[in-house]
């Protein structure tokens, strides 16, 4: 298997409380993962720790290892904002910057020192037509993002999260906040997205991880329970809970 | 039928309505009569500088002659002749004083201001934060009287020194530098105490995006976040303008009063149409008395003047801007 991913030994404790149990577990290059659990199972707090989000909360204390190509990032040395260009990330609520969507997608390329308007401009048409927003912004792209509606933002924010070109795109519910339409294009996209890049995705849908997912890893009370390719968790779990989660007995 | 039902219905069907309404209508009465006497209260004070104010210009000044109203707003002395002779006065050169001190003022204390406020919302580990924050408040609330003891103790004295070290000889400090520093200090406190909160509540959401996509706290800090700030920050400009244009005990104390002008040495003596209205005022009579109303009015119309345009540049910058 070609892992991407490599977590040895997880432990997440935010002061007195362990949120991650000692998890194990690889991710599949160019796969699209799902995480899936009731809330509060500890799989956002997860996939915070894939790009070291959680950094930014001072109560919490990491042991174990996580490695990303081969390098553990919870290294002392490590360059942080080398991996968040790497591994980017979509939030649950689109959460568009307040200027106009081309500087939104601009963004990630400018702080890198990009200044070059013709790359810029390459850049942006290139993220906004993988995240299917060009046809719908081609004509007011100096225009305010938030003008947008909410199922359009949430493209921007991916559109904003490709134009880095990272290896992997973390997703915590992206679609939570969005109608089904807006959902289903999400989805759709995220299909297109699979071929170029390593997705991982939290959601509360089973629906959707079974739709889009090559993989799903089922997590409770901060364990990983259970881990294996998408199909086979939905038609044949090796775990009683799983079981009892995904017939929707609990959650 | 319960017992509390039973109750409740016997408290419905009292017949209370009318006696309801009219203490209903009472308190409206009351309600209005505090709106009238504020309201009242202003527009009094209105009339009366106005009257005050425009007497120079429309009476003869007890055989003295009228002011002329364009010589007046226009001209670069204060006062042309002898007083209680004469009716040259003009304070064109006042008004130019005035906003160039207020505009150096903010200069200085908008960046600084900024800055602080945003060390304080989100550099600063949460203790020392929250002991900045109540300096702030505290430096806000000091009488500006206290600033003026400051400004001509210390202030005055500072930039006598810095004169010299120039090879110029100050009036003992008394300079547009020296007011300017006052002004900067007084403004301070306003301007970063409303940009923290306008910067505090920026929403985290935007933060960790611009996080995420690998940029560093500082690009964070200021493209997104003061970016997301702004139209705070401004609101914030215009209340330090308006306490800059309106401040006179402090100014009065190191302007220097200058009576031409206008001054644009930073070491030049200089006067505010303030300090202009202060200064004399409890020992002068007759037309040199009314013509200080006339200078309130001018004053009033300033501010007016400067807040309608800032809050219009507010709005446009507020709105997201669009290049």
């Amino acid at each position: 298997m070609n892992s991407i991913f490599e977590i040895d030994n997880l432990n997440l404790h935010y002061d007195d409380f362990q949120a991650l149990k000692d998890i194990n577990i690889r991710i599949e290059k160019n796969k699209v993962t799902a995480l899936i659990g009731p809330s509060g199972c500890g799989k956002s707090t997860f996939l915070r720790c894939l790009n070291r989000m959680n950094d930014l909360i001072d109560s919490c204390k990491i042991t174990g290892e996580i490695e990303f190509k081969e390098e553990n990032i919870y290294t002392s040395n490590y360059d942080v904002i080398s991996l968040r260009t790497k591994v980017g990330m979509v939030f649950q609520k689109p959460n568009p910057f307040p200027m106009s969507i081309y500087d939104n997608v601009a963004y990630g390329p400018r702080c890198q020192g990009i200044k070059d308007k013709n790359i810029l401009d390459e850049i942006v048409a290139t993220s906004l037509k993988s995240s299917a927003l060009y046809e719908e912004v081609r004509d007011r792209i100096k225009e305010s993002a938030l003008s947008l509606s909410g199922g359009q933002q949430q493209r921007l924010c991916i559109a904003r999260a490709i134009a880095m070109e990272p290896e992997v795109i973390l997703m915590d519910e992206p679609t939570s906040a969005l109608d089904p339409i807006a959902t289903l294009r999400i989805e759709e996209l995220m299909n297109e997205l699979k071929k170029k890049y390593t997705i991982i995705i939290v959601t509360h849908s089973m629906h959707q991880a079974a739709r889009i997912s090559d993989n799903t890893a089922f997590f409770l009370m901060g364990e990983l329970i259970e881990f294996d390719k998408t199909n086979k968790i939905f038609t044949t779990p090796k775990n009683q809970k799983t079981e009892d989660y995904i017939t929707g007995r609990f959650g | 039928m319960s017992t509390i039902t039973r109750i409740l219905n016997r408290y419905k069907n009292r017949r209370t309505y009318n006696k309801k309404e009219f203490v209903d209508k009472i308190v409206r009465v009351i309600f209005m009569m505090s709106t009238i006497l504020s309201a009242s209260f202003i527009i009094i004070i209105i009339i009366f500088i106005s009257l005050k104010g425009l007497t120079p210009f429309v009476t003869s000044n007890s055989g003295i002659g009228s002011v002329n109203i364009i010589s007046f707003l226009t001209g670069n002395v204060w006062l042309t002749g002898t007083a209680f002779q004469s009716s040259l006065y003009s304070i064109g050169f006042i008004i130019v004083n005035t906003l160039f001190i207020a505009f150096l003022s903010l200069l200085i204390s908008m960046p600084v201001g900024v800055l602080t406020a945003l060390f304080i919302a989100k550099i600063a580990s949460r203790r020392i934060s929250e002991f900045l924050r109540i300096v702030v408040e505290l430096l806000a609330s000091i009488p500006s009287i206290v600033y003026g003891l400051f400004g001509s103790g210390v202030i005055l004295i500072f930039v006598y020194n810095l004169a010299e070290a120039f090879g110029i000889q100050s009036r003992g400090g008394n300079s547009v530098l020296a007011t300017v520093l006052v002004l900067a200090l007084m403004t301070l406190p306003t301007i970063t105490a409303i940009s923290e909160v306008s910067i505090r509540s920026v929403n985290k959401d935007i933060e960790q995006g611009s996080l995420a996509l690998g940029a560093t706290r500082t690009q964070t800090n200021f493209k997104v976040i003061l970016m997301s700030a702004k139209s705070g920050i401004f609101a914030s400009a215009i209340l330090g303008i308006g306490r800059a244009l309106g401040e006179a005990t402090a100014v009065s104390l190191v302007a220097g009063n200058s009576k031409s002008g206008p001054s644009l040495g930073v070491f030049d003596i200089t006067s505010t149409l303030t300090s202009t209205m202060l200064e004399g005022l409890k020992e002068t009579t007759g037309i040199d008395y009314d013509i200080r109303f006339s200078v309130g009015l001018v004053l009033m119309v300033v501010i007016l003047l400067t807040n309608l345009i800032l809050n219009y540049i507010k709005k446009k910058v507020g709105s997201i801007d669009v290049k």
